[in-house]
C-alpha cells in the first residue's frame, strides 16, 4: 500500500534553524517541501561563507567518490558497524582529507594507466609472440646471414590466399632467389616469413608496396631492427610485467587498507554537511522566525514531535497541516512477504499519491500466471532448486534477493499446477509414474484451457476496472463513473456472450443485449467518444489473456517432443542425453517466455485500467548512508 | 481435400501472424538495441516492448488450435 503522509509546518526562532535541520536529518523522517511563502517570509539564502563551504565540500567529495570507488572491491574495505555514530570533520580534519584524497586520487589514476600501459605492451608482444612460435630457428638464421633479408607478414583470415598470389609475384620479379614459409596461427591469421637475397630487397620492397601488404614494424620501444635481434629483449619484458603489474596491485591494496575506513567515515560526514546545507534554501525566514515545510508519514509524526519536544521544548512548533492541494510523496510499504514484488513495480515510475498500489495484486496474480504457463512438477522442482541457490547467494533487501523470493514463489505455483495438469517432464509422469492429471490434461483439453486462460483474463481485467474506480474516484469523478460503466459493460458482453454459447441459460441474452444499449450512452456521455474505442480495447484485453493457453500448450508440446525424441534414439544413454538436452532447452524457455508475458498482462492489459504513474519518491532529509531513502 | 483445407487455414493462421509478428519484433528490436546502448536502464522496458506483438502470432495460433480441433 501507499503510505499515508502529513504535510507538516516546524516553526521556531530563527537563530535556532540550524540546530533544526540537524534534528530533522537525525530523524530522518521529513521529506522537504518547496520552501513557504507569505508577508515577510522569504527563503533562507546560503551567506557567501556558506556557499563557498558547499561548493568546497563538493570539490571534496567528488575526489573521495573517485577514490573510494577505484579503491573499492567486495570486502576490502571495512564497513562502518551498523549504528555507528555520524562521523565528525572538524576544520584541520577535512583539510587534511581534501588534501589526501587529491594526492590519492593522482596516484590511483597513475597506477590504473600504468596497469593499463603494461596490458597494452604484453599484448604487443603476445601478438609477435604468436610469429615467434611459427618462426623461431628461421628468424634466428636470417639475423645470422648478412646477405638474407626478412620481411615478416600477417595476413588477415579472408587474405589467406594472398600467400599463392605473392608467390608468383615475386616469381616475375626476382625468379626463385627467395624463401617463403607461411603458417595459419590459432587466431586463423597467417604468418608469412619471406627471405630473399640482399639484392633483390628493393624491388621485393617494391612489389610489397604495389600489393598494399603491410610488414609487422618492431617496435621502437624494442630498439627497432630486425624483429630477430628483438626477440630476446621481448621475452624478457613477458617475463618482467606480470611481476610490475603485481606490484602496482599491491600498492593499490596497501591504499586501500590504509585509508579504506577513513574513507567510508569521511564520506559519510561530508554527504551529511552537503545534505544539511542544500536544505536550508527550502526554509523560509522572516527576522525572527524560520518555517519548514514538508511530508512525514502520519505514523511517524508523534515521534518527530517527541524528539524536537525533547530537544528544544516550546521554542519549536510542529503544526499537522489539513490538505493543502500538493500532492504528498509516495512510499511503498507492504509486509515484507510482498516486499520482493514491489521489484515489479520499481521497473515503472511510481504510482502517485491517492491512487493504488498493485504490489498485493502482483503477489498473488504474477507467480499465478507464471505456473499456469510452465505447469509441470519437475520444471518447479528445478526453478525451486534454482531460486534456493539465488536466495544463499544474495544478501536481503536486494534486487537478486527479490528476484529469487518471486522466483521460489513461482516454482511453488508451478508444482501445484504441474499436479493439476499431471505433468512432470511433459508426460513423462503419467507413462512411468503413473502420475493422474487432477483437473484437466492440457496436451488434450485445449478448448478447457482456453476457457479457463479468458476467464482469468475476465476477472483479472474486471478486477482492474475496479481499481480504476477507487484510483480516480477522489479526483475524478467523472473518470471513475466512466471506468464503473465500463467495467459493467465487460460484465454484460461476458453474460451474452456466455448465454448464446450455451453455458448461461439462454433467456439471459435479451437482458444482457439491452442492458448494454443502454449502458452505451452513458458511457459516451460520461467519457466521449474514445470510450467506445477503449470498450473494445478492453475486451480485446481480455482475449489477450489466451497467452497463458498457447504458451503453457507450447511449453508441454516442446517437452513431449523431447521425450519422444529419447524414445526415437535407439539407445537408452543417448536418448537420455538427447531428453536432458531438450528439457533443459525447454526449462530455459518455460522460466524466460512466462516471466515476460506475465509481466505484460500485467503492465499492459492490469495496469492499463487503473494504474496512474508519477509519484514523486518520498526521499526525507536524512544522515547519509548507501541504502538511505531506499526504504523507511 | 477438406483436411488439406483445414490444415492449409491452420497454418495460414499461424504463419501469416508468426511473419508479422516477426516484422514487427525486428522494427522494436533494432529501434531498442539502440536505445538500450544508450540508455542501459531502459533494458526491462524494451524485453516488454518487444513481447507486445507476440500476441499477433499468439492469437494466431489460438485460432489455428480451434480450426483443426472443430474442422478436423
Amino acid at each position: 500500500m501507499i503510505l499515508e503522509m502529513s504535510r507538516l509546518r516546524i516553526l521556531g526562532p530563527r537563530d535556532a534553524y540550524d540546530g533544526v535541520v540537524r534534528a530533522l536529518q537525525d530523524a530522518g523522517v521529513l521529506h522537504l517541501a518547496s520552501p513557504p511563502s507569505g508577508p515577510q517570509l522569504e527563503p533562507l539564502r546560503l551567506s557567501p561563507t556558506q556557499e563557498r563551504e558547499r561548493r568546497c565540500l563538493r570539490r571534496v567529495l567528488e575526489d573521495v567518490e573517485v577514490v573510494f570507488d577505484d579503491l573499492h572491491c567486495p570486502g576490502r574495505i571495512a564497513k562502518l558497524p551498523p549504528g555507528s555514530p555520524p562521523h565528525a570533520l572538524d576544520r584541520s580534519s577535512f583539510m587534511n582529507w581534501a588534501r589526501k584524497a587529491r594526492r590519492l586520487r593522482q596516484e590511483i589514476a597513475y597506477l590504473r594507466q600504468r596497469a593499463a600501459g603494461l596490458e597494452e605492451e604484453r599484448a604487443l608482444i603476445l601478438k609477435y609472440r604468436y610469429f615467434l612460435s611459427a618462426f623461431g630457428p628461421l628468424l634466428t638464421e636470417a639475423t645470422r646471414a648478412a646477405h638474407l633479408a626478412a620481411y615478416h607478414i600477417v595476413l588477415r583470415p579472408d587474405e589467406a590466399k594472398a600467400v599463392e598470389r605473392l608467390r608468383s609475384g615475386l616469381e616475375a620479379v626476382i625468379g626463385d632467389a627467395f624463401d617463403l614459409r607461411s603458417r595459419r596461427l590459432a587466431t586463423g591469421e597467417t604468418a608469412v616469413l619471406l627471405l630473399v637475397a640482399a639484392a633483390g630487397a628493393e624491388r621485393v620492397e617494391r612489389l610489397l608496396a604495389e600489393a598494399r601488404v603491410q610488414e609487422i614494424p618492431v617496435p621502437v620501444s624494442f630498439g627497432g631492427g630486425s624483429l630477430a635481434e628483438a626477440v630476446p629483449r621481448m621475452r624478457a619484458r613477458l617475463e618482467a610485467i606480470p611481476e610490475e603489474l603485481a606490484a602496482g596491485q599491491r600498492r593499490l591494496d596497501a591504499l586501500a587498507a590504509e585509508h579504506g575506513g577513513g574513507l567510508r567515515a569521511v564520506r559519510s560526514a561530508l554527504h551529511d554537511r552537503l545534505g544539511e546545507l542544500e536544505a536550508l534554501p527550502l526554509l523560509g525566514v522572516t527576522r525572527r522566525a524560520f518555517v519548514i515545510e514538508g511530508w512525514a508519514p502520519a505514523a511517524r509524526v508523534a515521534g518527530l514531535r517527541e524528539s524536537l519536544a525533547r530537544e528544544f521544548g516550546r521554542l519549536v512548533v510542529i503544526r499537522e497541516l489539513g490538505d493543502t492541494g500538493e500532492e504528498a510523496p509516495v512510499a511503498l510499504s507492504n509486509p515484507v512477504a510482498l516486499r520482493p514484488f514491489e521489484l515489479v513495480i520499481r521497473l515503472l515510475p511510481l504510482p502517485r499519491y491517492h491512487t493504488v498500489d498493485p504490489t498485493p495484486f502482483v503477489a498473488l496474480f504474477f507467480p499465478l500466471f507464471f505456473g499456469l504457463m510452465l505447469g509441470d512438477v519437475a520444471y518447479g522442482v528445478m526453478l525451486a532448486g534454482v531460486s534456493a541457490f539465488l536466495c544463499l547467494r544474495s544478501r536481503p533487501g536486494t534486487v537478486l534477493r527479490s528476484a529469487a523470493v518471486i522466483a521460489t514463489v513461482c516454482a511453488g505455483w508451478t508444482i501445484v499446477f504441474g499436479l493439476l495438469f499431471g505433468e512432470l517432464l511433459g508426460d513423462l509422469g503419467r507413462r512411468r509414474l503413473g502420475l493422474r492429471a487432477l483437473a484437466f490434461d492440457r496436451e488434450e483439453a485445449m478448448l478447457t484451457f482456453l476457457g479457463l486462460a479468458i476467464a482469468i483474463g475476465f476477472g483479472h481485467v474486471l478486477l482492474g476496472l475496479a481499481l480504476g474506480v477507487r484510483s480516480a474516484w477522489r479526483d475524478q469523478r467523472r473518470l471513475a463513473l466512466g471506468r464503473g460503466v465500463a467495467a459493467v459493460m465487460v460484465v454484460l458482453v461476458g453474460v451474452a456472450v456466455l448465454a448464446g454459447a450455451g453455458p448461461l441459460p439462454a433467456w439471459l441474452l435479451r437482458p444482457a443485449i439491452g442492458g448494454l444499449v443502454a449502458a452505451l450512452p452513458l458511457l459516451l456521455a460520461l467519457e466521449g467518444v474514445i470510450a467506445a474505442v477503449e470498450l473494445l480495447s478492453t475486451l480485446g484485453n481480455i482475449l489477450s489473456y489466451a497467452r497463458l493457453m498457447a504458451l503453457g500448450t507450447a511449453s508441454v508440446m516442446l517437452a513431449l517432443v523431447a521425450n519422444q525424441m529419447a524414445g526415437a534414439m535407439g539407445s537408452l544413454i543417448l536418448g537420455g542425453l538427447v531428453a536432458l538436452l531438450f528439457h533443459l532447452l525447454n526449462f530455459v524457455l518455460g522460466v524466460f517466455s512466462p516471466t515476460i508475458h506475465a509481466l505484460r498482462l500485467h503492465y499492459v492489459e492490469f495496469f492499463g485500467k487503473f494504474y496512474s504513474a508519477g509519484g514523486v519518491p518520498y526521499r526525507p532529509l536524512a544522515r547519509w548512508g548507501p541504502e538511505a531513502g531506499a526504504r523507511i | 481435400m477438406e483436411m488439406f483445407v483445414v490444415t492449409l487455414s491452420a497454418a495460414l493462421a499461424v504463419g501469416l501472424s508468426a511473419i508479422a509478428t516477426g516484422w514487427a519484433q525486428s522494427r522494436i528490436g533494432s529501434a531498442g538495441a539502440a536505445t538500450i546502448a544508450e540508455k542501459p536502464e531502459m533494458t526491462s522496458t524494451i524485453i516488454i516492448m518487444l513481447a507486445i506483438p507476440e500476441t499477433m502470432v499468439i492469437l494466431g495460433f489460438v485460432v489455428a488450435v480451434l480450426i483443426i480441433l472443430r474442422g478436423g
